[in-house]
Order: C-alpha cells, then structure tokens, then sequence
C-alpha cells in the first residue's frame, strides 16, 4: 500500500501527515488530528454528520479520500467560533437548533457554507441547501429558524406544510 | 482496502499507468462511487488511478460553434453554477442541480459519473437528450462516442478498460429549441429519481414539431431514448403529444426497487413524458 | 428473487435428458463456469466467475441434485456459493421440467435465488439482471449442445 505525505491546515492549524492510500479525511480529522467535533453517521455520504469546508466547498469527510486534503484549507466546527460564539451558533442555541447535539456540526458547517454564498437565503433556499443533514430529533424547524434569524432574515417560524 | 494511489499530472501519464498496471488498475475521479464500492468490499483493485490533477480533464468551455465542452474533471456543482452552462441550456445545469446534495455534487465529476453508469442518475438522459458525445482516449488514439452508446446495461459502459473518458461535448442548440429535465422524486429529495425525463423539442414555422429528443433516466437499465414517441411527434402538431403518450409503456423496462414497482414506474414514465413535453411544447 | 427460463430444443425428450444429466458438461453452459467436478453422489463443486460492471466475483460453490425422475422429466438442484474475498454468498434452488411436443423439447428452468451478504447489499435489482442473462445463456446453450452432439 502507498503511503503520501499531507501538508494541510485544519481550523488554521498546520498538519504534517504521512498517511496510507485508503485513509478517509474523517479518521484523519478524529483520529490523526484528534478533532472529533465532527461525527461519523451513515458512512455512506448521506446523513451529513460528517460534513466539512475544504476551501471553503461542503463536502462529506466520509467519501473523501484523505490524500485529497494535500495542500488544503480544512475547517470543521471546532473552526467556526474565535473567541464568541458565531451569530449561527448563537441562533441555534436560542431557535432550539438541537437536541441531542450529534448532527449539529454537520449541521453548522453546512449552514455557515449556505450564509457564505446565499448570505439572505429564503425559505427553499435553506430547506434545498440543507435537507442533506439529517436531524432525529429537532424536526429541523428550529434548524431553519436559525439560519434565518443568523441570517437576518428573522426569526419567524418557517411554513408548516403539513 | 489495500493500494496503490497514483495521481499522474497529464493524461499520457495516466494512460502509460492504465496500459501498466491493466485489470488490477481502477480510475478514481471525484471518488465517490469509487470509495464505497472500495468500503463494501466489491471493488478491490491494486491500484487506484486519481485524475484530479490533470489539466487537460478540467474545465467547463463553449466550443467555437456555439456548443460546449464539460471535462471529465468538472464537479458535477460545477456544471451546476457555470455561466456557460447556464446560458447554454438552463435544463443543463437544473439536471446537475437534481443530483443528491450539496455535499456530493462538490465531489462527484462529470466523467466518473459517465463511467459509472448507473439508470437512475441525472446527468446522462440529460445530455443525451441534448445529443452530446463523449471523448475518449486511450494509448491506442481518441475517439468520439454518441453517448446513447456508452452506457450499455447496469453500471457498465462500452469503454474498454485502457480508456479514459476526457470530456463531454455538446453540439450547438437550434434557435428556438425548449429543453427541459424533469425528476420524479416520491421519497426524498436526495434520492435518485423514480423516474426522470429529459426533453428537447423544436417547432417547425407551421408549427408542427420539428425535431424532438426524449430520454428517460431510471426505467431501464441505461437511459431509455423513447425513440417511438420521438418518431409518433415528428411532423405533427403538438395535440399528438397524447396519443404519443402511450407509447412510452412499451419502451421503458423498469425494475421493482425501493424506489417504486415497475408496474408504478411504467405508469409514472407515461405521466411524466406527458409533463416534459408540456413544459417543451408551451 | 424468482425467474423462469424457457428454451426449446429440436430433439426427443430423452436426448434432452441425457445432455442435461451430465452435469460439468451442461454447468460449462453457465457463462464463466470453470472447473466444475463430481465430489459425491449427486454431488458437484465448482465456480463461477462474473462481472457486474466494475464488481468481479468469483463464486466457489457446490451444487447437489435433490429429486431426479427420468419418467416426469423433471429434476432439482441447489447450488450454494460464495465469493469469501467480497463477503457474500448465494443460494439458488432451480427445478427443470422437460416436456415433449411434437418431437420438440421445452426446457423450462425455474429459478429462486437469495444473495446474502455485501453481495445482497449491492442491489437486488442488478444480481437479479445479471443472473437473469447467465440463465438465458444456459437455457440457450444447452438447446445448442443438444443439436449438435449428434
């Protein structure tokens, strides 16, 4: 098996790596790395537990190839916040963003990729962006009321199609 | 999992690895089909043949007549959020946006997604039938393929296995062309379709239909091109399209899946046809 | 999953028979049989080699034929295989009938196949395809056999 070399900043820290080929970026992050805010769900790139930015793109740490992380910038939910908590993290706490908490990173790295490029997303906006992440236990209201109210948009409750 | 990871910079370099290293050599673009089929055990190739890094794969362009060229390495978001794509056929890029997640389709490229081969994606009933045809090359040379001849049963494309899919070309749009892609989702909106139509069509000036292309994805094991509904609207106006319809019965060949019975799915290939050639005959 | 193959072969029903009942001859019928031999009584070991798109696999197997009744025209088989690298195996019960009419034979073979393990996992609806073609090419092949072993 070959081995290759990574250089790669996760959350604006260096990394120096020499890993196998069959390495994926997610036992990377956790277990080289040791950043373990971000989960292993599905393993199938379904579920967006294991979401991350790769420059900044959205992609699922659990389909990637940890040699496609040479020369990247990687951020995961431990990157978000500096000192305070970021507008969005602050919103799902106080919009009921989560529950249990396991799909929450994932769901914060997709949301901060969404305000990224759609700074002012509307309703279909945030639910085609985000329904990759999957929630057992919120319902994802509070999720969407979150990304709006970080968004500016306001807090209202989203419209309940059922 | 056990191999070798190559990741050559030009195409002679992949090719020279590919003629090396033969069946034991598997070509990984974005990796996503590649890295499960890796994880469940079904693939198990000594070495694994990465493409991202080579120029000549890359880019999204509009060819001189007015066509354009996707390469094999574009991201199938890329596809999604280019301009030229846009501007070449707004069913194009809604086609690559119907793809899975965000997440995916930031990974996935347009040449594996080719390769692979699988009914029910996106992309191929879309750029088939937009008549596109793919680049391939080989140590042997180049070559060009319709690609209706490229996918020809379940996960298995005519290529043989010293080819390298560069890029896909689509030839110029007649003015005044409709082209639309629909996708039939029952379950979830990151699923593949249960059905999926994709439609061209253009009006003669007495208002007969010119030229039309169907091609339906996830009924049959590769795209379907509804060759006899396309002949049944050729030269007639657009109030055949209903008896058209029921033609597509007969030329789809769906499975029963979790997505759907065939017998639903036969039903729902003639519903959604109709639905297609609604939005291209407005 | 279940599927029924018909092939009619122009022969008399016993010639048929015969053809059939030398089992590692009729077995190289199967598209990517090799080696099949005798190990018991009614008894068979072989394997299988096939393709489903990028997936190759390599089924070691053994198959036992469990009811024989030359007057009825009608035989059982079960096959058991695996393919130990991927991690799957499967189980296949095929009942023959033979019938005559008019100097012709009908060969129907039905077939109910389980995939178990990661090969399950792969999906029901290409396994299905694919052994669908393998016994169509049998049924075929062995209607040829039969013609030409004059």
């Amino acid at each position: 098996m070959s081995t290759h070399r990574l250089s790669f900043t996760l959350n604006g820290t260096k990394h120096e790596l020499e890993v196998a080929a069959d390495r994926l970026l997610i036992e990377v992050i956790r277990d080289d790395c040791g950043a373990t805010g971000t989960k292993l769900g599905c393993a199938v790139g379904v579920c967006g537990a294991c979401s991350v930015l790769v420059d900044g793109e959205l992609l699922s740490a659990c389909l990637l190839p940890a040699v496609f992380a040479d020369g990247r910038r990687i951020t995961t939910v431990e990157g978000l916040a500096k000192n305070d908590l970021t507008p969005l993290q602050d919103a799902f706490i106080r919009e009921g963003g989560f529950q249990c908490g396991i799909c929450t990173p994932g769901q914060l790295i997709a949301a901060t990729a969404l305000l990224s490029e759609q700074p002012r997303p509307d309703h279909e906006a945030i639910r085609t962006w985000m329904m990759g992440n999957l929630c057992r236990c919120t319902g994802y209201y509070g999720i969407e009321r979150a990304i709006q109210k970080a968004s500016g948009v306001g807090g209202q409750s989203p419209p309940n199609r059922l | 999992m056990t191999f070798d990871y190559h990741e050559p910079r030009s195409l002679a370099e992949a090719l020279a690895l590919l003629d090396r290293y033969g069946d034991d050599a598997h070509l990984m673009a974005g990796g996503t089909a590649t890295v499960l089929l890796m994880r469940q055990g079904l693939l198990r190739p000594g070495h694994v043949i990465g493409l991202r890094a080579i120029d000549d794969l890359r880019g999204i362009t509009p060819t001189r007549d007015g066509g354009l060229r996707i390469g094999a390495t574009a991201t199938l978001r890329a596809v999604e959020r280019s301009p030229e794509a846009r501007m070449y056929s707004p069913a194009l890029t809604d086609a690559f946006a119907s793809v899975a997640t965000v997440r995916i389709r930031n990974q996935a490229m347009v040449g594996g997604n080719l390769a692979h081969a699988d009914p029910a994606q996106d992309p191929p009933p879309m750029l088939a039938a937009l008549n596109a045809t793919v680049s391939i090359r080989s140590s042997r040379g180049e070559r060009s393929l319709p690609i209706d001849e490229l996918a020809v049963d379940h996960f298995t494309t005519s290529l043989a296995h010293d080819e390298i899919i560069t890029g896909v070309v689509l030839p110029p749009i007649e003015p005044g062309s409709r082209e639309t892609y629909l996708k039939f989702l029952p379950k979830t909106a990151d699923d593949y379709a249960t059905v999926s139509v994709a439609a061209t069509l253009r009006f003669a000036p007495d208002g007969t239909i010119a030229e039309t292309r169907i091609v339906l994805g996830a009924v049959g094991p590769t795209p379907i091109r509804a060759r006899r509904v396309e002949d049944a609207l050729r030269g007639q106006p657009p109030s055949r399209v209903r008896d058209a319809l029921e033609l597509v019965r007969d030329e789809v060949d769906p499975i029963d899946d979790l997505r759907g019975s065939a017998a639903y799915k036969r039903e729902m290939a003639r519903v959604w046809t109709g639905r297609a050639l609604a939005r291209v005959t407005r | 999953m279940k599927f029924t193959h018909t092939a009619t072969v122009a022969a008399p029903r016993d010639k048929v028979w015969a053809r059939i009942m030398d089992i590692p001859s009729a077995a190289r019928c199967v598209p990517g049989v090799a080696s099949v031999r005798a190990s018991g009584k009614d008894k068979y070991q072989g394997t299988l080699a096939v393709q489903i798109g990028p997936v190759r696999l390599v089924l070691d197997g053994d198959f036992v034929m469990t009811a024989r009744d030359e007057q009825a025209g009608t035989a059982s088989l079960k096959a058991d295989a695996k393919d130990s690298r991927v991690g799957g195996a499967i189980r296949a019960t095929m009942d023959l009938a033979l019938a005559e009419k008019e100097g012709q034979t009908e060969v129907k073979i039905a077939t109910d196949l389980a995939v178990m393990g990661r090969l399950g996992e792969f999906g029901q609806a290409v396994i299905k395809r694919k052994a669908d073609q393998l016994m169509g090419d049998f049924a075929e092949c062995l209607a040829r056999q039969v013609m030409t072993a004059r």
